[in-house]
């Protein structure tokens, strides 16, 4: 079936994470509402039964009121004890699935391919995983659980009718098979395309939202504000049906549980009348039989906002189900041979989509220790040589052979996490000595002296706001720390005033001596660190000017100042 | 009742992504102009809600005639006579599974329609916010009350209210309909409904500090990956990938551990109200046993309970808790449903508008060059503590291409923003072409500008969608005509149809300028340019092509550019050198 399919992997998942505690859950779950019935059924047998004992005084004595006066305490207090425990069972298994899903969805993410689209679309990506993540918790919970139950709670009801004539048992379980899993099974089939609707028209919301607040003035001097918030309108309109439409189908599903319930009650009523006036059963035992239809319908009223909810997990784990398969071998570098830290032979790069490629048949070696400078119009494909330097792209043809290499990216990504944590990223088994240190070189360590926490203080919200100079400063302190003999710098004082700007460079030339260092840059002060600089124009390199040769002074002069 | 009582709360409290990266809520500043009113559930929802009431009170009488079946059937009547009590309990049965319908479907379309308006209103004064008031809010926290966490307000009007309604009237109606029958189960019921709050609340009390801070750890969960996967270049350019995956792991396990620990105590008051709930239904029925027995003949003021009377007053006992528990389900509905209205409102305050704001739609047909003129201004908004324009005065002629230079702080973005009527002025006036500046002729004057911001917005689209705007004037004509202006050939061949990345990734600084240009180009009828540091952050030869193509742009239009570029300000007709508070001009 097309939906079990879809479900392999996040069932696998969960089977793989937490398979015991998921099936105690549903076990639980189900003992749980069958403790219920049972109360309900025995408190009629036993209500009947003493009021047919007490019209005599004699039977009256002779009525034996305390084992099912236990019996139904000892069901009560079942009923709680099963339910607590599928409380913690299910939400301990749910948590530890959350726990591996998410360790999954990273490392997937992490691969070249998927990181790359990552940093192209970081907010609607990241809202749509936010999104199928919580969609795919409600699986268990919603889902699967209340589908056990239902089929467990059905199979027992038709034993117990079953042991007053089979026919009645035979037809009661079949109707609430029937009924009670076929009424949620149609509405999770109507309810799948608008949970998609849904989704999009979410999403279309939240991309407007941004557009109309980010781009307001660019809207307004435009002419398109009111547009905008028209365009903003008309996608929450698009919720809006679609959710109307799931709630039709809500509605719909929970009165067709509604009437199937009162036929199950209305049939069992006929049928405990005739059997009992057929003297097959007596009175207790016709009104236990009422009371199990009672409440026979009510674990199937849990599968309604499963039934609808399952449309938008099913979309949830087509999108996150491939994430989950096994990772492909990363990206292969070959080491680079004696006396070059890079060497690159023939290599072309397109990028996915675009027609023309970003770099063409491009050779470029860079000697051990050699500082080169990578120049040119933006567009020119500086970038994309780093990322095929760094490994982040491969080559569509030619050879990449390198050295392991560290890579100062053009912006500084800090992680919520403490100043040490943060720092040991680049040296996992860097000792407090070490980051100090790193800090000192990268000029920082005062203001590391003067937090009350010291490395141990915390980063990013609701931590130490970072200015863009101490930003780069500590990009600056992990490049120090990590032992790569080829240093990539992207534009690495792009944004800093003059005087900061010049301090970080000098810091940075004299950690310089024993590394290969390559730069991205359109500032003069920064190709100025460099003994070659390499011209790129359209993906080709036009030009590699050593220092002391004239194209070398030009090239330099043409560049931006301070 | 205990919030913390409900399953589901726990997994439902996960941020979004947008949460994940904005100031947490004891940061925000409260809205002290919010009426209170604001938060509440509109009236018409609290009316939508009452319709639910109809089918739990139907149960009453579909109870008495069922009870009154089981009776003829002890009493050995013939199954004939009792087909019609029979089709009476189904039809009810409908009645209340229809009523039940329609009351679920109103309070939805009452629910969805309050949240379109909250959605309207917060949009709406969000689209009137001035761009220069400080505590504007940023487009991601924005957009995460507008989407997100405005979800949260659906179930919270459409399920929290009817439960509560239905928590309020139901039981008393089920006391009031036992009572004539037999005081002593109502007394049973009546004990252990208000002890179920009481105990729930001791146990929840103890609780509730520790949960919030673990839903908060909770959320954290998501926001730590949310955070790794922002930053996943970093992470793979250092080789941490395995090193972070194995944190994250090990992270969400100890989260779980303590979260289980905090949720060990908090289900027990989910427990509290499970276990009063069975044992109450025990009781009632173990006293109308004992009852009919003869051994607690008290209760039924004197007389004696026959078995249908009994029967009914067991089958509305569990009635009697199902409002309680429905309400114990939907209880973190409320939390999340009432936070998510806060936010609305307070998207919805007005701060600083910009001027006017109605999108004039009349083109503008006057083709000359308009001239500029700026009375003793004064502004002081966007400046925490003193004013950044003083009595300012300035005179651009038509078709003059004047350069505002300035050091950062000087108050030359203001300048052009003020002129564009994004913001109401403090002191004095600006006439554009004659036209005095008010809130009723400034959408007709932006018509005739052009302006070019330093950091122009990509939007959600293609490069031509990007130019075009969706402007009725900008056929594809124009757009390619603008796309050669702006020397944007190969970016278009390069991008084609293809949607470009958040906030312009994939296109360099240069590109994102030259966008800006060809969407400038592309509009009709203007008059005025106002350029706002086009040339910030871009290398030289970049630079110089920008310079070029906006003045190709200019030709016969009126220029103010605001910069700090030398060679940008060179090229102008004339310079006026801004400093910090002190306004003066030079040849």
């Amino acid at each position: 079936m097309g939906i079990l399919h879809t479900f392999r992997p996040i069932i696998a998942l969960f089977y793989r994470e937490r398979r015991s505690m998921l099936l105690a859950g549903a076990l639980l779950a189900a003992v749980t509402v069958l403790a219920g019935i049972m109360l309900l059924g025995l408190s009629g047998w036993f209500i009947t039964a003493t009021a047919i004992a007490g019209l005599s005084s004699a039977t009256a004595f002779a009525f034996d009121v305390f084992a099912p006066a236990a019996a139904i305490r000892f069901l009560a207090l079942a009923r709680t004890a099963a339910r607590y425990g599928e409380r913690l069972t299910t939400h301990d298994a749910t948590l530890g699935v959350l726990a591996g899903l998410r360790e999954q969805l990273f490392r997937y993410w992490s691969r070249p391919q998927s990181a790359r689209l990552l940093v192209q679309r970081p907010s609607r990506l990241l809202f749509r995983l936010t999104a199928d993540i919580d969609a795919l918790d409600s699986l268990y919970l919603r889902v699967l659980v209340p589908a056990a139950v239902a089929i467990v709670t059905a199979l027992a009801v038709a034993v117990t009718l079953g042991m007053m004539h089979p026919l009645v048992g035979l037809g009661a379980g079949t109707f609430l098979l029937l009924t009670g899993l076929g009424v949620p099974l149609i509405a999770a089939r109507f309810a799948g395309a608008s949970s998609i609707r849904r989704a999009h028209a979410l999403e279309a919301l939240r991309s407007r939202s941004i557009d109309l607040v980010a781009g307001q003035t660019d809207l307004l001097m435009t002419g398109r504000l009111a547009a905008q918030v028209e365009g903003v309108a008309a996608a929450d309109r698009r919720a809006a049906a679609a959710d109307s439409r799931l709630n039709w189908i809500e509605v719909f599903a929970g009165a067709g549980l509604g009437v199937a319930s009162a036929l199950l009650l209305g049939g069992t009523l006929m049928a405990m009348a005739a059997l009992a006036s057929a003297g097959a059963i007596n009175g207790p035992v016709a009104a236990l039989g009422v009371l199990v239809a009672l409440a026979a319908l009510e674990p199937f009223a849990a599968l309604r906002r499963g039934a609808v909810e399952l449309g938008r997990t099913l979309l949830a784990s087509r999108r996150i189900g491939p994430s989950l398969a096994p990772p492909s071998p990363p990206l292969s570098r070959t080491a680079a041979r004696n006396g070059d830290t890079v060497c690159i032979a023939n290599a072309s790069v397109t990028h996915d989509g675009a027609p023309l490629p970003a770099l063409h048949a491009l050779n470029f070696t860079v000697a051990d220790g050699e500082r080169v400078a990578l120049i040119g119009p933006s567009g020119a494909g500086k970038s994309t040589l780093l990322a095929l330097i760094a490994g982040e792209l491969g080559a569509d043809r030619g050879e990449v052979a390198t050295a392991k290499s560290a890579l100062l990216t053009q912006r500084t990504e800090l992680f919520q996490d403490t100043l040490r944590d943060n720092l040991r990223l680049a040296a996992p088994e860097a000792d407090d000595a070490q980051l100090h240190r790193a800090l000192d070189q990268a000029g920082l360590n005062e203001l590391v002296a003067s937090l009350p926490m010291g490395l141990g203080t915390n980063l990013g919200e609701g931590g130490l706001g970072l200015s863009g100079g101490q930003s780069r400063r500590l990009a600056l302190a992990r490049l120090l720390l990590r032992d790569a003999p080829l240093w990539l710098l992207d534009e690495p004082t792009e944004g800093l005033d003059g005087a900061t700007a010049r301090d970080v460079l000098q810091r940075l030339r004299s950690a310089m001596p024993g590394h290969a260092v390559v730069i991205a840059t359109h500032i003069r002060r920064e190709a100025e660190l460099a003994d070659r600089i390499i011209i790129l124009e359209h993906g080709r390199i036009v030009a590699a000017p050593r220092r002391g040769e004239k194209v070398f002074d030009t090239a330099l002069a043409a560049l931006r100042p301070d | 009742m205990g919030p913390a009582a409900d399953a589901s709360l726990a997994l439902r409290s996960e941020v979004s992504p947008a949460d994940a990266c904005t100031v947490g809520e004891s940061t925000r500043k409260p809205s002290s102009s919010l009426p209170i009113d604001k938060q509440k559930p509109p009236a018409r929802v609290k009316a939508a809600a009452s319709l639910q009431l109809a089918p739990a009170l139907l149960w009453l009488p579909q109870a008495w005639l069922l009870a009154m079946a089981v009776g003829q059937i002890i009493a050995g009547t013939d199954w004939r006579n009792i087909v019609w009590l029979a089709v009476g309990v189904v039809a009810l049965g409908v009645l209340r599974s229809a009523l039940d319908a329609a009351g679920t479907r109103v309070a939805f379309l009452s629910a969805r329609k309050s949240l379109s308006e909250l959605r309207q209103t917060a949009i709406a004064s969000l689209a009137r916010r001035s761009p220069l008031d400080m505590t504007r809010p940023a487009s991601g926290l924005a957009a995460s009350a507008i989407t997100e966490q405005t979800e949260a307000i659906l179930p919270y009007l459409a399920r929290f209210q009817p439960a509560r309604l239905k928590a309020t009237y139901v039981p008393l109606a089920i006391l009031a309909s036992i009572v004539p029958f037999s005081w002593v189960p109502a007394l049973v019921l009546l004990m252990a409904a208000p002890l179920i709050p009481l105990f729930m609340a001791l146990i929840g009390w103890r609780a509730k500090a520790a949960s919030e801070k673990q839903l908060v750890e909770m959320g954290s969960m998501n926001g730590f990956l949310l955070d790794r996967l922002r930053g996943m270049t970093t992470i793979r350019v250092f080789d941490a990938v395995d090193l972070t995956a194995d944190r994250l792991r090990a992270n969400a396990e100890s989260l779980r551990s303590r979260t289980m620990a905090v949720l060990r105590v908090a289900f027990l008051s989910s427990a509290v109200l499970e276990l009063f709930a069975a044992l109450g239904v025990a009781m009632v029925a173990v006293y109308i046993g004992f009852h009919y027995l003869g051994q607690l003949p008290f209760g039924a003021w004197g007389g004696r309970l026959d078995l249908s009377e009994g029967l009914f007053i067991l089958l509305l006992a569990p009635a009697f808790f199902e409002p309680l528990r429905e309400l114990s389900s939907v209880w973190h509905d409320r939390a999340a449903g009432e936070a998510a209205l806060a936010a609305l409102a307070e998207l919805s305050d007005q701060g600083i508008a910009i001027v006017g704001g109605s999108d004039g739609n009349d083109q503008n047909d006057d083709d000359n060059a308009a001239s500029v003129s700026i009375e003793a201004l004064g502004y002081s908004h966007a400046a925490r503590d003193r004013d950044v324009l003083e009595d300012f005065d300035l005179e651009v002629k038509p078709g003059e291409r004047v350069a505002i230079l300035g050091p950062s702080g000087s108050g030359k973005s203001t300048l052009l923003a003020l002129i564009a009527g994004l913001a109401p002025l403090e002191n004095g006036r600006i006439v554009i072409g004659g036209t005095h500046l008010t809130s009723a002729t400034a959408d007709q004057l932006r018509n005739r500008m052009i302006w070019i911001g330093q950091r122009p917005h990509i939007f959600a689209g293609s490069l031509y969608q990007n130019i075009a705007l969706g402007r009725p004037d900008v056929d594809e004509a124009r757009t390619n005509g603008a796309l050669a202006l702006a020397a944007l050939e190969h970016v278009a061949e390069a991008h084609g149809n293809l949607q470009l990345g958040d906030g312009g990734s994939g296109l360099s600084g240069g590109e994102i300028l030259r966008l800006a240009l060809a969407r400038a180009a592309a509009g009709s009828g203007k008059n005025l340019i106002l350029a706002d540091e086009p040339t910030a952050h871009l290398d030289t030869v970049t630079a110089r092509e920008i310079t070029e193509g906006l003045l190709e742009i200019a030709r016969g239009k009126t220029l103010i550019v605001a910069t700090h570029d030398p060679i940008l300000a060179a090229r102008m007709d004339r310079i006026v050198r801004l400093f910090p508070q002190i306004a003066q001009e030079a040849a």
